[in-house]
């Protein structure tokens, strides 16, 4: 599986954008943000957009199983 | 040369005019962002009793601030405000990302499919950013909202390598990213949805990261931004209507950009290029009025009718 991921890696890269973006605009972000009460909590109101995002990622595995590697 | 069918010809021209106007702006806009700031009224980092519309005590991070914190800011100036390595590490992390999601933009659509959403979101939102922050700088303390409360200007960025026009750069590859990704994944989720219902999605995506970062990010501990006083709805101490500018931003521009290969068709590349460029310039200015009529007037109307008479106040050390 994950030599299919790295092999296909550019297919994947619009979702690790984005998940990067969230891990450190928001989430380190938060984490140095002292004093403000339910800051880290707030993070949850994130779910739903990562959630599709997930899915669009596993969807993307999916399409390269039935479709064989871009790259080739 | 002359082997190369017309749309590489003209791909290789747009190519060179297109990413090189860009890079003038962003040469231009920095070295009046650094070098003559008193132009663009660029507020000090280092200063905050130098800023005007609005002034340190006219901001919403003033309210967010406990006295302790306020004096360290009018002491110290903005956290990290004069921090090169940490703008350093966020813009190359940035064009980086940036960078790799045009890889995957190109291979599926194109090098000129992949240049108009790049160029097309940097400029579109680039300008956006700008409007609103010039507009704030000038006009701030002009208008009041319906509640009778003056609106103390819009919103500056602190921090920033290089710049378009008063937006960081970074802040547009962002966009890019984000307006990508969420478009490409609404297109994933939603195959059979209309182009509407794909372009909600996507608004609605990344909006919903948003909704988390900017009260993270405008804190006194990072203060990526500072806004304005002036709404009288806050989301955590964020102005609704930066939301609403969020979903409107992303919503008109997966649009435009997903009627472009039916525009090539129509006109010819050369032209749909000419008139795709023209109608996100022309977006811009409507949606901002947009922004401004259905929430300030209408909804702040509302809202007043209602019997609301002052904007939420943000209790302090938030």
């Amino acid at each position: 599986m994950l030599s299919k991921i790295w092999k296909n890696r550019l297919e994947f890269y619009p979702f690790l954008c984005m998940y990067l973006f969230w891990f450190l605009g928001s989430f380190v972000s938060s984490l140095r943000v002292e004093n403000r009460p339910g800051i880290v909590a707030l993070g949850l109101i994130t779910i739903p957009s990562l959630t599709l995002i997930t899915i669009a990622a596993v969807k993307t595995y999916k399409e390269l199983l039935l479709t064989g590697d871009t790259n080739e | 040369m002359n082997n190369l069918s017309p749309s590489v010809t003209y791909d290789k021209r747009f190519g060179y005019i297109a990413y090189g106007l860009l890079l003038l702006v962003i040469i231009f806009s920095t070295y009046l962002h650094y070098f003559q700031p008193e132009i663009l009224r660029v507020p000090s980092n280092t200063d905050v009793s130098t800023w005007h519309n609005p002034t340190f005590e006219q901001t919403l991070i003033y309210d967010r601030m406990s006295e302790a914190e306020r004096q360290k800011i009018r002491t110290e100036g903005v956290t990290d405000g004069n921090n090169l390595s940490l703008v350093l590490f966020n813009d190359v992390v940035m064009l980086l990302l940036g960078l790799i999601c045009y890889f995957h933009a190109r291979r599926h659509f194109g090098f000129w499919l992949a240049s108009c959403f790049l160029i097309g979101s940097f400029v579109f939102t680039g300008l956006q950013e700008s409007l609103w922050i010039l507009g704030g700088r000038y006009l701030g303390g002009s208008f009041t909202n319906p509640m009778g409360e003056v609106i103390y200007g819009s919103y500056w960025f602190t921090r920033g390598g290089l710049w378009f026009i008063e937006t960081p750069v970074v802040a547009c590859i962002g966009w890019f990213f984000i307006a990508y990704t969420c478009v490409l994944t609404a297109g994933k989720i939603f195959p059979k949805m209309s182009l509407l219902g794909r372009a909600t999605a996507g608004g609605l995506i990344a909006m919903g990261i948003d909704l988390w970062m900017d009260p993270a990010v405008t804190s006194p501990e990072i203060m990526n931004w500072v806004w304005g006083k002036g709404d009288f709805l806050l989301f955590f101490g964020i102005p609704i209507y930066n939301f609403m500018g969020w979903f409107f931003l992303i919503f008109c521009f997966a649009i435009l950009w997903e009627k472009l290969p039916q525009m090539e068709k129509r006109w010819g590349r050369a032209k749909a290029t000419n008139r795709f460029f023209l109608i996100c310039f022309g977006a811009d200015f409507c949606v901002m009025a947009f922004i401004l009529v259905s929430w300030f007037v209408i909804v702040g109307n509302l809202l007043s009718l209602m019997g609301v008479n002052h904007g939420l106040l943000i209790p302090q050390g938030w």
